[in-house]
């Protein structure tokens, strides 16, 4: 138990520095990025999403470390990103930068770090009600790419090479 | 004339070599722990206070039940979100805001004006996140890396209404702050 806690508090000193090392903190990157000037963040995010797709692969293939993938409510997954995407386009963090933007001294990330405990206090007193009524009717179940294209080889593949395209395509949009 | 970060961009880390980083990271933490997750931090950081103020309510509550509270990874994982923050800001010669130039330009510097939409902004990503089951790192990073359906249909969506959602914040202005 206390080694998870190292483990933890080791990967958030790394992670936290990586991402505030790239700009992801600063909510002026991020606003210029969700504005199609600034492409930086959205190219690192999505080459690090397909190196980890293919990396996560060898991993299982050696049969170390831990999955778990995440039920897809159409409505409460797209509801839940649509509120997501608003107060990320509004306030310029989400949840994981809000914390290293705090560490870093930024004061408008501390009122987004409340502002967040203050929505899932919301969330966590009517989880009861909300669950019910907008996650499980449409919930789908854990699938994935792989179930869809009938292999996980096929899947990382296709995540590697879609995501490229995506970079790559942003580099051609954004800034122009 | 203020102090713009874009004036040193060259500072901050190309996005190219940090992704590798990022994607190192992501794998240490899939390697000895499990899929990497930070909205699920402040539901174990409010589970820890409420134990202490109020501790039938924890037991009462499916949320709280579900996730483990303060003493695990999952805090600890967010707690060193902050330190790396840290660590990282102190480290690097780029002027830390509190509030932004884009939104400066566009509406001032009131710091109220901008804490109170920072604290709204707030209030949301995490309100949907914990709707969702996780964020851009919990449910979009760790899910798309697991090829979850799940997380592809969250990022999707997270990136096209948080650009619409920009340009109604900032309009033209953000043009205007073109360096």
């Amino acid at each position: 138990m206390i080694a998870k806690i190292w483990l933890g508090l080791f990967s958030g000193i790394a992670f936290g520095f990586v991402i505030q090392r790239v700009g992801a903190t600063n909510a002026n990157v991020m606003a210029r990025a969700h504005l199609m000037i600034d492409s930086d963040i959205p190219k690192f995010m999505l080459t690090a999403v397909a190196l980890s797709a293919i990396g996560l692969f060898g991993l299982q293939a050696a049969d170390v470390g831990r999955t778990l993938i995440l039920p897809t409510s159409i409505v409460a997954t797209g509801l839940a990103a649509v509120i997501f995407g608003i107060g990320w386009g509004l306030a310029g963090y989400c949840p994981g930068t809000a914390w290293a933007a705090v560490g870093e001294g930024r004061m408008d990330a501390i009122f987004a770090l409340l502002g967040g405990l203050a929505g899932t206090a919301v969330f966590a007193q009517f989880h009861e009600q909300l669950v019910p009524l907008l996650y499980d009717p449409t919930n789908v179940g854990q699938i994935s790419l792989a179930d869809w294209l009938g292999g996980k080889a096929v899947a990382v593949a296709v995540i590697a090479i879609g995501f490229g395209l995506c970079v790559w395509g942003i580099g051609k949009i954004w800034e122009n | 004339m203020k102090t713009d970060s874009r004036q040193s961009p060259s500072t901050y880390w190309r996005w190219f070599p940090a992704s590798f980083a990022l994607a190192g990271i992501i794998l240490f933490i899939f390697a000895t722990f499990g899929p990497p997750a930070s909205s699920s931090g402040f539901a174990s950081a409010l589970k820890g206070f409420f134990q202490s103020a109020a501790p039938e309510y924890v037991n009462d509550k499916a949320h709280y039940r579900m996730l483990p509270g303060p003493g695990s990874w999952l805090f600890a994982f967010v707690l060193g979100m902050a330190l790396g923050g840290f660590i990282g800001g102190r480290t690097l010669k780029i002027p830390v805001r509190d509030i932004p130039e884009i939104w400066e330009q566009k509406f001032g510097n009131s710091r109220i004006k901008r804490y109170a939409a920072t604290f709204t902004g707030g209030f949301l990503i995490l309100f949907g996140a914990r709707l969702a089951g996780g964020c851009t790192l919990g449910l979009f990073i760790s899910g798309s890396s697991q090829l979850a359906i799940s997380g592809l249909y969250f990022g999707v969506v997270i990136f096209a209404v948080a650009m619409i959602t920009a340009r109604m914040v900032y309009g033209k202005a953000g043009k205007e702050t073109q360096s």
